[in-house]
């Protein structure tokens, strides 16, 4: 059996030093270090992965309006075998459903080169937007199954594929056939640090641009648009529970975060 | 001179990849280090795999024939995670006499040993300092003997790093270049190096227990009629102190940019802690005093890094043939000079800010000021430093 695999990466704000507000309220970019969305690395490291036990090809995809191409040489030294830039000048205003137009489209076109491809991989969501809705969409637009929030693939067999899940309150294990669409959390892999060699030489290797216009697309009308962006102030209030038994006091915990707004899952 | 104090986009990269490793195995793990006094086999295994052990290594021989500047580069974020210095110990060590030991060694020896090194399936250390000679390299007395295609060891050669890694923690050992006399008469012309496996018969060794960057272990070895084919020679017979002097120089850059950043790592440390901590009614960090301190110590520190990585820059115009080896040499004796006073101090005070909060065996601060304090002789005294810079600035014929 041998695997052709696509995996989707963003480029995004470095999350350590988030992009500040502008007045009007949308996102200062200018100085932002853009870097590859970290928990895409997941769904690099699950192809590396399934790479290693079944072969085949693995193919980075990528969509965006910067020109720099080189925060993805870091997929490359991973080891996908290549990788596919697709620049847009006005990525900016597209809404999720574009984004995952483009692609679907562009995921098209490689398997004009590399005959069918069995699995498409991205992570369960970027750390900018964190919608989380993009292998679902690209699922619907190839018109195959898509599978969100995989914690770990089990196995490959007959055209099929078993996937561990995750849901609200534990794991379930799913059977898919192929070709399907994957979003992989960052629970049950731990992404690769390339070496320094596969590093030096994935500065050596090109990276093809495509431009949306060769995709042949047809352009919807932008149904999301954004308003503003609004900073969320974060602060500790140091509450002390003490003097008390300790049961008590979790609960009291409880409810003091409930009575705060915050939504707990039991 | 064209000057740009920018690193390379690939130096960069190559920083991320060691950054993200170092950030996520060593540093959660430095006290570890100290209380076991070892660096755990995971921590060694990951960085030969990351081909930290063959950076400077020729190409040819499976390294990745990197230059000095971009091998400090790795070795910053190395000393970042780990203010103990045992990794740096292990990285700068193997670093620069694994180079010298590839550029003066035989092609078997290269084949044989510098392929395994270049993996980090072997580490390659240096032994010069015996019981009775540190500095005074030429008062050493070990001395070796040709006996056909081998040579015959005998001596005792004292506070050597990495005897326990390099005989038991290494897939496939290790060894020291090994300083001896091979004749007597001719004082330090009569010298030669020796690449001596630390796993030869004839070996024993006993390690010491260090004040300072303990994850790297420290003792003396015993050679009794060690035998060592020829091949094992580094460079002809009676080169070995000039070639332990041009290795001394790669190491006292690297010993330098580790103090540097060891130093500017701990003050960013330091920062921190006073900006939190109260007294009198206000953040330490608002009394002058502390101020002062602080941004003379950091003035220091940066200086003290662009002066390391001049002497990086020296030994790659050396390698490149454009610099002469005295010249190399003042640079490098100057760094280490700079570097490591200034880190002294620095520590010192920073670890003084940070009150008694700072007097444990936890505090990065001081596990810093411990293992600088090995530099005042490690790889040359520091008043030997000062005797080259003067030899170089005034001349031979003044110094006795």
């Amino acid at each position: 059996m041998s695997l052709n695999i696509i995996v989707l990466v963003k480029s995004v704000p470095d999350p350590k030093t988030p992009p500040t507000l502008k007045v009007d309220g949308s996102l200062d970019l200018k100085n932002v270090k853009i870097v590859v969305n970290p928990i895409d690395k997941y769904a690099v490291e699950a192809a590396l992965q399934l790479k290693e036990r079944y072969g085949g090809k693995i193919i980075g995809l990528s969509l965006g309006d910067h020109d720099n191409i080189d925060i993805f040489r870091e997929i490359i030294a991973m080891g996908v075998d290549s990788f596919i830039y697709i620049k847009d000048p006005d990525y900016q205003r597209f809404d999720t459903l574009q984004k995952s137009y483009v692609l679907s489209k562009a995921i098209k076109k490689i398997e004009k080169d590399l005959g069918r491809v069995d699995l498409v991989l991205c992570g369960v969501e970027s750390s900018d937007t964190n919608m989380g809705v993009l292998a679902s969409q690209i699922g619907e637009w190839l018109e195959i199954p898509s599978i969100s929030y995989v914690d770990k693939i089990l196995e490959i067999k007959n055209g099929s594929i078993i996937v561990k899940k995750i849901i609200e309150d534990g794991f379930i294990t799913l059977r898919s056939r192929m070709p399907v669409v994957l979003s992989i959390a960052d629970t049950g892999y731990e992404p690769r640090i390339p070496s320094l060699r596969d590093t030096i030489m994935a500065r050596r290797r090109e990276i093809p641009i495509w431009k949306t216009s060769d995709l042949g697309l047809e352009f919807r009308e932008i149904v999301l648009k954004t308003v503003r962006f609004k900073q969320i102030e974060s602060k500790r209030l140091g509450k002390i529970f003490r003097d008390e038994d300790v049961d008590k006091m979790i609960d009291r915990f409880f409810e003091e975060l409930k009575r705060d707004g915050v939504s707990l899952l039991r | 001179m064209p000057w740009d104090f920018e690193f390379t986009k690939e130096q960069e990269d190559l920083r991320m990849v060691i950054r993200e490793f170092a950030e996520k195995h060593i540093a959660p793990r430095i006290i570890e280090f100290e209380e076991k006094r070892m660096i755990p086999n995971e921590i060694i295994e990951g960085l030969a795999k990351l081909d930290v052990f063959g950076v400077v290594l020729p190409e040819k021989y499976g390294g990745l024939g990197l230059d000095p500047i971009t091998a400090g580069v790795i070795l910053e974020e190395i000393v970042r995670a780990d203010l103990t210095f045992s990794l740096a110990v292990a990285y700068l060590v193997h670093t620069s006499w694994g180079y010298i030991a590839s550029k003066y060694g035989s092609e078997k020896f290269n084949e044989e040993i510098i392929t395994k090194a270049a993996k980090g399936r072997l580490w390659i250390g240096i032994a010069t300092t015996e019981p009775q000679a540190g500095s005074d390299v030429a008062g050493i007395k070990s001395e070796a003997r040709k006996e056909g295609s081998y040579y015959i060891l005998n001596g005792e050669k004292a506070y050597i790093s990495g005897i326990r890694e390099a005989r038991e923690q290494f897939p496939d050992g290790g060894g020291h270049l090994t300083l001896v006399y091979t004749d007597k008469t001719k004082k330090h012309r009569g010298m030669t190096f020796f690449y001596v496996p630390m796993r030869s018969p004839g070996i024993t060794y006993r390690l010491e227990k260090e004040f300072g960057r303990k994850g790297w272990s420290f003792g003396s070895f015993a050679m009794e009629n060690v035998k060592i084919p020829e091949e094992y020679r580094i460079g002809e017979e009676g080169r070995g102190f000039y070639i332990a002097m041009e290795g001394f120089d790669h190491a006292r850059a690297y010993i330098a940019l580790a103090n540097a950043v060891g130093t500017k790592r701990a003050l960013e440390i330091a920062a921190e802690y006073i900006k939190q901590r109260t007294a009198f009614g206000q953040p330490i960090a608002k009394f002058e005093g502390v101020q002062f301190q602080l941004a003379q110590h950091w003035a220091e520190a940066e200086a003290a890094y662009n002066l390391a990585y001049k002497a990086l820059w020296a030994l790659k115009k050396e390698m490149e043939g454009k610099i002469n080896r005295f010249e190399v040499t003042k640079i490098c004796a100057a760094a280490k000079y700079f570097a490591v006073t200034t880190a002294k101090k620095a520590l010192d005070d920073a670890m003084r800010w940070m009150g008694a909060y700072a007097y444990t065996e936890e505090n990065p601060v001081a596990l810093a000021l411990k293992a600088v304090k090995s530099y005042d002789w490690a790889e040359g005294a520091l008043e030997i430093m000062l005797l080259i810079i003067a030899r170089e600035v005034l001349g031979r014929e003044f110094i006795r």
